[in-house]
């Protein structure tokens, strides 16, 4: 294809936003990494980080208490549940000393309105043994949003946050895979109840997310970078379980219109 | 497997094709909504050479608009994120469309190497940069002639010189041998640099230019406020329009104007996909970029690697290997009308 010998001499005249290829030669060029970290010692950020951090902390005990309780519903994978859920154990460990490290006291009443929704949804599964609701809500909905929230966290978090960060992002993959390979191997009988359970449960994260937009701004992490990762992990998951790709753009247009 | 990262040409265009594939509740979304779609694998297509070869290839929506460029991390974003999906569906080599070369270029997304938990292995992707200079320099030799111009004493303007399509081409056609080469570009030290490389041609300004031109290669997308004044261009004149978006035709219309959108080819048969239809060609299920059609022939030819990457790295050893591939596997160059000269192009008779 075509490239300009100036990006400024492209003028898309397809474009109704003008100039907007000279918009694009001023972008940044940037490695990944902002150059300009957010102050974490700023009042604003750890205003802003005591609600962040109580969200993962309580995703990470929600996480623990979402396993154990599956393994009641697949008794045989039991063990591999209850390992599973010491780790969030140990996450959850990790992101209290993050707080404390900056000095920050975790709201964890905020947390856990935050994540009510969610919560009372798996309960409502469990209590009726849906265990396609439960992994869909915990091990692929909530996984793949941690994952992609962690890999935009990192760049700008503290270098402590940041260490301890990247050492959970490594689990959390095998969270997701488990819940993956489950799904996948039961799918034809599953496949009904997922579809619902998308329906009902992915605009919630969408709410969830818009809840926090603001803090996460303060944080440097962007609503929109947040939202289109936790989709592509999202799309991903499903792939893999097996749909095709035009049932995972209807099943992801319930997290975008929803 | 081959891979296409393509995009809709408009807002508007992606819409009504979502509408059409069924996905209502996209088509119905607005902007925001589209800057925060992933990248979908649309579809899988089947394609055979006139040697019987077959190969398999997906097409990859980006899901960007133009109207995105103005967002940058968006459109960087969705470039990666393309790349990512190419990837992860084990697609051996992908050529980047439309914006998406551009945005890689200009954003110097080479950096950017490590998408969420996925590296991009560079070695997967084309720019497809070497076909389409091939396929301009091919427009060229070809047209010239059919429109009463002796190539051999003809003066040929490259606005764009210095890109990575345009030295290629004044390469070539220096090889080739023609009147003269009139260089132009917007940064004259790359300019001055190019023209000490080829040893030859003459450096000017585009005003100074296009009075003087017997033959025009656009390589570098129009400003959208740029007039040309067709009163003072030769006659005949042959413009090859090798931007993108292509839009030169509007501004250059004239009698013993002759312009032809450059970096087409049509394939031997249909090929059947529905991707193709919004992407501005004339028969959308033949014709498409030079660029989305080097991702196939590097694929017939087992050549599992990024042919055409980084800037002006392109030789004529690479135009000749790919040109003789092009030929091989059943692609043509678009070429004017003889009916409508200028007016239309469609393919001539061999």
């Amino acid at each position: 294809m075509a490239t300009l010998t100036s990006a400024t001499e492209a003028s898309a005249a397809q474009v109704p936003a003008g100039d907007a290829s000279q918009a694009l030669a001023s972008a940044p060029v940037g490695d990944g990494q902002s150059s300009d970290l957010p102050d974490f010692q700023s009042a604003t950020y750890k205003d802003a980080y005591s609600r962040i951090n109580a969200i993962v902390i309580e995703g990470e005990q929600e996480a623990h208490d979402n396993y154990i309780a599956i393994g009641t519903l697949i008794p045989d994978q039991a063990e591999e549940l209850t390992r599973l859920a010491r780790m969030e154990l140990k996450h959850m460990k990790g992101f209290t000393a993050c707080a404390n490290n900056l000095g920050v006291t975790a709201d964890m009443a905020f947390a856990k309105q935050f994540f009510a929704p969610l919560h009372n949804n798996f309960q409502a599964a469990l209590a009726e043994g849906r265990v396609t609701t439960c992994l869909l809500i915990q091990a692929i909905l909530i996984e793949a949003f941690a994952i992609s929230a962690y890999h935009i966290y990192i760049p700008v978090a503290d270098p402590f946050a940041r260490k301890i960060t990247e050492g959970v992002v490594k689990d959390e993959y095998t969270h997701l895979n488990y819940g993956q390979e489950w799904l996948k191997a039961n799918l034809d009988a599953v496949r009904e109840e997922l579809e619902q359970a998308n329906r009902e449960n992915l605009p919630l994260v969408r709410r969830m997310l818009e809840q926090v937009a603001g803090d996460a701004a303060v944080l440097q992490m962007d609503k929109e970078d947040l939202m289109a990762d936790f989709l592509s992990s999202y799309q991903e998951a499903l792939t893999d379980i097996g749909f095709t790709g035009r049932e995972i753009a209807r099943m992801a247009a319930a997290a975008l219109v929803g | 497997m081959f891979g296409l990262i393509g995009h809709s040409p408009s807002f508007e265009d992606a819409r009504v094709k979502a509408r059409s594939l069924g996905f209502e509740e996209y088509a119905d979304g607005d902007l925001d909504m589209w800057c925060t779609a992933p990248p979908q694998l649309v579809e899988h297509v089947t394609v055979e050479s006139p040697t019987g070869q077959q190969i398999r290839g997906a097409y990859i929506d980006s899901v960007f608009v133009p109207e995105m460029l103005r967002r940058f991390k968006t459109a960087k974003r969705k470039v990666l994120k393309a790349m990512e999906l190419a990837q992860r569906s084990g697609i051996d080599i992908t050529a980047l469309g439309g914006f998406t070369s551009i945005i890689f270029e200009d954003m110097n997304l080479l950096r950017e190497e490590r998408v969420s938990a996925v590296s991009l292995d560079w070695q997967r992707f084309t720019t497809g940069n070497t076909h389409t200079a091939w396929v301009i320099c091919q427009q060229v030799e070809t047209n010239a002639p059919k429109v009463g111009i002796d190539l051999a004493r003809a003066r040929v303007a490259v606005v764009g010189a210095s890109g990575d399509i345009g030295s290629a081409v004044c390469r070539w056609l220096q090889r080739r041998g023609v009147g003269e080469l009139l260089l132009v570009a917007r940064r004259p030290q790359p300019l001055i640099d190019l023209q000490q490389s080829l040893g030859s041609g003459r450096i000017l300004s585009l005003e100074e230019a296009l009075p003087e031109a017997d033959v025009v290669v656009w390589v570098a997308s129009l400003p959208q406020s740029l007039q040309i004044d067709t009163t003072t261009l030769r006659r005949p004149c042959l413009m090859i329009d090798g931007g993108y978006p292509k839009n030169l035709d509007a501004k250059a219309a004239a009698e013993g104007v002759h312009v032809l959108k450059g970096g087409i080819v049509e394939f031997w048969q249909d090929i059947g996909w529905q991707m193709m239809e919004v992407a501005e060609m004339e028969r959308p299920q033949r014709q498409m970029f030079a660029c989305f059609a080097e991702a196939m022939l590097l694929d017939f030819e087992q050549i599992h690697t990024n042919f055409s990457w980084g800037r002006n790295n392109i030789t004529l050893e690479a135009m000749d290997r790919i040109g003789a591939a092009s030929l091989r596997h059943g692609f043509r160059s678009l070429e004017l009308d003889p009916a409508r000269l200028g007016a239309r192009a469609t393919l001539a008779p061999a």
